[in-house]
């Protein structure tokens, strides 16, 4: 029963968020559309228990790869400023605030079926098993593998400084460097 | 819950990991500098840097004598001789980098204090790399050194050259990381294993030669073929190092090189044991990448190209030993670490000598070293035996490198190894032919553009030039000490 209403969410969020892609006019809206299709592609791995599969959806293609699809498209050059008073329909802000509870309950749901890891309760969905993949894949990754895991954090650090470096226009002539 | 306590945190082994995490605080160290005085940390940053390298050099040495091979999770990360030689090499050559980036990065109109941040953190990739018996952290390593190396190449902002050589390097290191990684996986779809020893027992029980594991195996190889700037996979290299600033164009072709040796070393002589598929591979390349490097060479008028050509052809003649892995391993492997330690320190030397002189001539092109002789006699001697050093004659380092490849070529024997020597002394004296052409400008043509001013070396590119001139004339006349390091690596490596 949850699980088919699960499903049934799921799927009107991935469905209406496909439409959107392809009949929305705005690029940018595409790509936020294209969010929400992940997003639910992601409430549907969780239900089928794929639960690394649902994070790394999360992360990989909602998280970057959309968001570098936004970089692209606003590099360049969408920049129609849109004046928010006028285009909104007066319905617009009660889907938007339906859509966010519900995706909040979802989120909800999804706590408690699932083990808490605060309390150590079984969640509604039945207790995780020691074989799940997230948490093997855990071990793994704060044993054999730490090694190699922390250095990336450093990796992702030390390519946020160079990019913005390189990114960065020089803004002016700084006072020490011209009085040299 | 009880599940949740029972995870165990590996054991870690600090001193092993010192070297690291030396060169990792000091990178901290200089962010900070930075971030608290701005710009009166300039004139600091060189020094701490090259102190903090140096500084890396302390636990290397400690655990050197220590002298016990240190592995950590499960194996995924050994310190063991070759490891701690390959270190030392990266953190010398470094330091020597650092000497030679500080007037450059300070004359021209550079972001100085992350330039250094960022070059610790590409050598701490090569530490990394130099531990690394695992793919995942061969991986790490490897972008881990390359990523801050896109940066630093496209770090002459405002010049499109730069740009063009950054963007050059990044889209091509990653095409290349894409290779490799889709190799990976194929490996271990295969072997179910990440670690090199597993892999290596793995294919041996597999046979080691199905359609799979070839296929793997050559896309890891050619992942690093790139880094290397192995022939067909080097076209990104000239342009990148004509364009890149010259201090890290000579990071790129010395430190950044050495690292995808170093990983091609682990990957061929501990992790794929498959020779009949390996040899073949490296035996092609190797001549492809001497003689298409060694002609091309023979063309450019400009020294930094010339001197890029002639990595790529250096790369070939290290490449070679590969082809004979199977054969005569021990012999190859020694041959691959002294030809890596001399070449390290005689391109770097060149390369100091074209920062150098560029200094005053403001060019790059081969007619600013016409009669450098008649004005910096001692820049012109310093020159001569580089580039005599790179070209393989006594008493000059680099005779001795060939002289390594000559024996493991000859230990391996047959009829291929034969060819491969053949192909090699062709090439040798296809190189001498633009070296010469090089030390004519300097001892016989008119000077440049008239100009007779000497050349006013800075005490930091001069240390580094004594360094690399020091080293390079020891290691020719006493080979002993290059080969000692040879040796103690292939001990540990081959001992498994």
């Amino acid at each position: 029963m949850v699980d088919t209403i699960v499903f049934l969410v799921a799927a009107v969020i991935c469905l209406t968020g496909a439409l959107g892609v392809i009949l929305a006019r705005n690029p940018v809206h595409s790509a936020l559309m294209l969010v929400m299709t992940l997003f639910g592609i992601a409430v549907q791995f969780v239900s089928q228990e794929a639960h690394f599969l649902a994070a790394v959806q999360v992360i990989v293609y909602a998280g970057a790869i959309v968001v570098l699809f936004l970089f692209v498209i606003m590099l360049l050059g969408v920049d129609t400023a849109q004046n928010l008073e006028i285009g909104a329909l007066p319905a617009q802000k009660w889907a938007a605030l339906c859509f966010g509870v519900g995706s909040l309950a979802l989120t909800g749901y999804i706590i408690l079926a699932v083990d808490n890891p605060v309390t150590g309760r079984p969640g509604m969905g039945g207790a995780i098993d020691e074989t799940a993949n997230v948490r093997l894949l855990a071990r793994s990754l704060f044993s054999n593998y730490v090694y190699a895991f922390e250095l990336t954090s450093l990796l992702l650090v030390i390519a946020v400084i160079g990019a913005v470096v390189l990114a960065r226009k020089p803004v002016k002539q700084l006072p020490e460097e011209a009085g040299r | 819950m009880e599940a949740l306590l029972a995870f165990t945190r590996p054991p870690l082994d600090w001193h092993a990991l010192a070297p690291e995490l030396t060169l990792l605080a000091v990178g901290t160290i200089l962010t900070l500098v930075d971030i608290i005085w701005d710009e009166k940390s300039k004139q600091v940053m060189p020094t701490l840097a090259g102190v903090g390298l140096l500084a890396g050099l302390v636990p290397i040495l400690t655990l050197a004598l220590d002298g016990t091979d240190r592995a950590m999770f499960g194996g995924a990360y050994m310190v063991d001789d070759f490891a701690l030689v390959m270190k030392a090499l990266f953190l010398i050559v470094g330091y020597i980098i650092v000497l030679m980036s500080v007037d450059y990065i300070r004359d021209g109109d550079y972001y100085e204090n992350e330039y250094y941040t960022l070059m610790l953190t590409s050598l701490l990739g090569m530490l990394m790399m130099a531990s690394s018996r695992d793919l995942i952290s061969v991986f790490v390593a490897l972008e881990l050194l390359s990523i801050p190396a896109y940066m630093m190449a496209a770090w002459r902002k405002g010049g499109r050259r730069s740009n063009e050589a950054g963007l050059k390097y990044y889209l091509m290191g990653v095409f290349a990381s894409a290779i490799m990684l889709y190799g990976m996986s194929l490996i271990y779809g295969l072997t179910g294993s990440t670690s090199f020893s597993s892999i290596a027992s793995a294919m041996a029980l597999n046979d080691g030669v199905t359609a799979m594991s070839i296929l793997g195996v050559l896309f890891v190889l050619i992942g690093f073929a790139f880094k290397v700037s192995a022939v067909p996979f080097h076209n990104w290299a000239p342009d990148t190092y004509e364009g890149a600033p010259t201090p890290v164009t000579a990071f790129l072709a010395v430190a950044s090189k050495a690292a995808g040796m170093v990983a091609l070393i682990q990957l061929v002589f501990v992790a794929f044991d498959n020779h009949e598929v390996i040899q073949p591979f490296f035996w092609l390349i190797a001549a492809l990448t001497m003689t298409v490097g060694n002609l091309i060479a023979l063309r450019q008028t400009n020294i930094v190209r010339l001197l890029a050509y002639s990595g790529i052809a250096q790369g070939g003649f290290m490449l070679v030993p590969f082809a004979v892995a199977g054969q005569a391993s021990e012999r190859a492997l020694q041959a691959i670490v002294i030809y890596l330690i001399i070449y390290a320190f005689m391109n770097l030397g060149a390369f100091s000598v074209v920062l150098a002189v560029s200094r005053k001539t403001r060019s790059g092109e081969l007619e600013s070293f016409g009669g450098l002789f008649q004005y910096a006699p001692g820049l012109a001697v310093a020159m001569t035996i580089f580039l005599a050093a790179l070209a393989g004659i006594p008493p000059a380092g680099g005779w001795f490198a060939k002289f390594g490849l000559f024996r493991a070529l000859l230990d391996a024997g047959g009829a291929w190894a034969a060819t491969l020597g053949v192909v090699v002394a062709i090439n040798t004296v296809i190189a001498f032919a633009y070296y010469a052409r090089v030390l004519g400008q300097m001892w016989f043509q008119p000077i440049h553009e008239g100009d007779e001013r000497p050349i006013k070396l800075t005490s930091a590119l001069g240390s580094a030039l004594v360094i690399a001139l020091v080293a390079t004339m020891a290691f020719g006349i006493l080979p002993g000490l290059v080969g000692h390091f040879g040796e103690v690596a292939v001990l540990s490596t081959l001992g498994r």
